[in-house]
């Protein structure tokens, strides 16, 4: 059913192409371990390893917008201009990017968000977004007085560290895993999820169980708000979790310790059985009747209007 | 009413192992309250039925149910055998009846009084042949009930009533003693009856979606794989694991199954052709007490539009109804969630682990029992047949 989909297996740097950068064989090895998690992290990371590479002088590697972006930046530099100030030029152009869609982006939407934030609100959220995080950061700051329940799940266990980051900041927290999700819902005023892309036809990509929680939520008529940058938009459509994923690692599955020391459970022996198989999915797909509305830097939009801000947005990218 | 000292001990030792959960399971828990509930009948003293009535539910029965309330499989087999009871005593005094000139309907007309009689003589013969879960039994109460209906006007309850008569009709105890042997023969060939259904509903290259570990889906998937091809998806349900118990063998069975994590159900349902489930009770609406887990499995099959099925014996159908739904739901400890290695975070923080999921009836298609197939709109009549209204408050 899944053969279509890589498995990411490890990866093995030896192997890699010698003219490849070595800033950027970090970067694919931390990938793989995982060691970056989250969109804007890998995205940042990514883009700050391309930085290191036009300082050397080497092609760098895809990623989406962004990297259209930069491709189109790289077309536009003038042929007259000189190498060191066409890389001084990309250089900062990669800077604007990264402050302007992501980390400006993200306090332009914690600003909206806040809004939507009231006393006495109990804010449920799944595994780990860094705008979610800053959202609740912000909000607390501010005063607001609301309780968070953060679902988390197996492998990842993202929620953990903003569950850490949140604790420490003295929000009153709850934890519960994802088989607690019917449970946990039923005091809960409000569902914040983060993105890792956003489809043409309004459908969420993002870690697998997001799509879970909205559809929990959307049975208890509870509001469901993503927040999610614009540059994560894409004018690809998908209908299912199916046509394009990844595959993690399945040890991943074998091991169920949830503290860092691994400890390998019952299905250790998987590879010698034959007919035992792992499937370790690391996104799925919301569609878009579960979405009640989406916070971007450009403002609260309904999750249809993804292509429109697209085609708005599209001349500055092409 | 006290028995002979190693009833006691029987009664005291089944307890004792109910409250440290040293029986598990709803199968084992019923055919030990079944036969212990035997040696109490055949034991214990009794003139009359009443007496009878009351050891069974008070004494016994409520010390049972509330050595371990969760375990909803022992008030449903108390309640059973209280129905038994009632049920041969009725008949009995009917043939009773027959040969005294007494009149032991408390509301019936004179004129009908032979008629009632003739017909209660006739359908009483059925009785001693009626299956536990069968329909002859309620026949005759309806057949009578009916009958007076026409008579007088009288409501359905009138033979029902009739265990507060101080007689005891002679051959009371074996024939008690011998229905109650016949829902152990029942209740040990539960499994056999549900896995003959299982070739109906699984067919070639279907993929069935389980969560959890079941005995009963896992013979259920194992029968149907001896002549059909199909593939199994199993969530792990963490934090008990018992997802992958249930993967390891169904592959030794030579079933082609793939473990996914709980979060992943969503994401692959939309292939999946249907899902088959266990449970640890049926309440009396239809809804479900099953491993957490199983009410996202189930509200996302509904989304998909995949029939859900439900295999579960019908010692597991219980009269109690979910006015709380909390209250039959357990929080057991969350370490396997966050352990105590992890640090002071501990202390500030909330941590929820239930044990058990409340499915609604409408996410359920249809429950295969050892009777047959049934929708959860039928269970009220199961549960009509088998339990009586008085006894729902042990």
């Amino acid at each position: 059913m899944f053969s279509h989909l890589e498995i990411t297996k490890g990866a093995n740097t030896g192997l890699a192409p010698k003219e490849i950068h070595p800033a950027i064989l970090v970067l694919g090895l931390q990938f793989s371990e995982f060691k970056i998690c989250g969109a804007n992290a890998r995205c940042i990371a990514a883009l700050t390893a391309f930085q290191k590479v036009i300082q050397d002088y080497k092609t760098p590697e895809g990623m989406g917008n962004a990297i259209r972006h930069l491709k189109w930046e790289i077309s536009t530099i003038d042929i007259e201009m000189s190498d060191d100030e066409a890389k001084k030029l990309l250089c900062e152009k990669i800077d604007n990017f990264i402050r302007d869609s992501i980390t400006v982006a993200d306090r332009v939407i914690v600003e909206y968000g806040l809004q939507k934030i009231q006393d006495g609100d109990v804010i449920l959220t799944y595994a780990r977004s860094s705008v979610v995080q800053q959202l609740l950061l912000e909000a607390h700051t501010k005063g607001i007085k609301f309780k968070v329940i953060i679902i988390d799940s197996r492998p990842r266990l993202e929620g953990k560290k903003l569950l850490n980051c949140l604790v420490n900041a003295g929000i009153n927290c709850t934890y519960a895993f994802l088989h607690a999700v019917g449970f946990a819902m039923r005091d809960v005023s409000k569902v914040f999820l983060g993105a890792h892309a956003f489809m043409s036809n309004g459908a969420l990509y993002s870690r697998v169980g997001t799509a879970m929680v909205a559809m929990m939520a959307k049975e208890k008529n509870i509001p469901v708000i993503i927040c999610c940058e614009t540059y994560k938009f894409t004018d690809k459509v998908q209908l299912d979790s199916f046509v394009m994923n990844e595959q993690g690692n399945p040890n991943d599955i074998v091991n169920i310790s949830t503290t860092l020391a691994p400890k390998p459970g019952l299905l250790s022996e998987w590879l010698n059985k034959p007919d035992l198989k792992l499937l370790n999915l690391l996104y799925d797909l919301t569609p878009s009747k579960y979405i009640t509305t989406v916070i971007t830097e450009v403002g609260m939009i309904p999750c249809t209007s993804v292509p429109v801000i697209l085609r708005e947005y599209k001349p500055m990218v092409q | 009413m006290t028995g002979p000292r190693d009833l006691n001990a029987q009664i005291e030792s089944l307890v004792n192992r109910l409250r440290r959960r040293q029986v598990v399971g709803s199968w084992c828990v019923s055919i030990e309250t079944a036969m212990l509930l035997r040696q109490v009948v055949s034991a214990t003293r009794w003139n009359q039925v009443e007496t009878l009535i009351k050891v069974v539910k008070e004494d016994v029965g409520r010390r049972l149910v509330m050595a371990q309330p969760r375990e909803l499989a022992v008030g449903n087999i108390v309640c059973r055998v209280l129905r038994l009871i009632r049920e041969v005593y009725n008949s009995e005094d009917a043939t009773f009846d027959d040969n005294s000139a007494e009149d032991n309907d408390k509301d019936s007309n004179t004129d009908d009084d032979e008629k009632d009689e003739e017909i209660k003589s006739k359908s009483s013969q059925k009785i001693r042949t009626f299956s536990f879960y069968g329909g002859s039994g309620t026949g005759t109460n309806t057949q009578s009930s009916m009958i007076n209906l026409l008579g007088d006007g009288s409501p359905m309850g009138a033979k029902r009533a009739s265990v507060d008569d101080y007689r005891k009709p002679p051959n009371l105890k074996p024939l008690i003693i011998s229905e109650l042997q016949e829902m152990i023969n029942e209740l040990e060939n539960t499994y056999v009856n549900i896995i003959d259904q299982a070739m109906e509903h699984i067919h070639s290259n279907e993929i069935i979606m389980t969560v959890g570990k079941s005995r009963t889906v896992e013979m259920f998937l194992k029968t149907a794989a001896k002549k059909r091809k199909f593939s199994v998806l199993v969530a792990e349900t963490f934090p008990t694991y018992l997802g992958h118990e249930m993967a390891l063998s169904l592959s030794e069975a030579g079933i082609d199954t793939t473990v996914i994590s709980d979060s992943a159900i969503f994401a692959v349902m939309s292939r999946v052709n249907k899902v088959i489930m266990g449970t640890h009770a049926v309440l009396a609406n239809g809804g479900l007490i099953s491993v957490s887990g199983a009410q996202m499995v189930a509200t996302a099959a509904k989304h998909h539009s995949k029939p859900v099925v439900v295999c579960t014996g019908l010692y597991k159908l219980s009269p109690l109804y979910p006015y709380d739904e909390d209250s039959f739901n357990d929080l057991v400890a969350p370490d396997p969630v966050f352990s105590f290695n992890e640090g002071d975070l501990i202390d500030k923080v909330t941590l929820l682990n239930p044990y058990y999921d409340y499915v609604s009836p409408e996410l359920v298609s249809l429950f295969i029992t050892n009777t047959g197939g049934h929708p959860p709109s039928y269970l009220y009549r199961l549960i009509n047949e088998n339990y009586d209204p008085d006894d729902t408050d042990i």
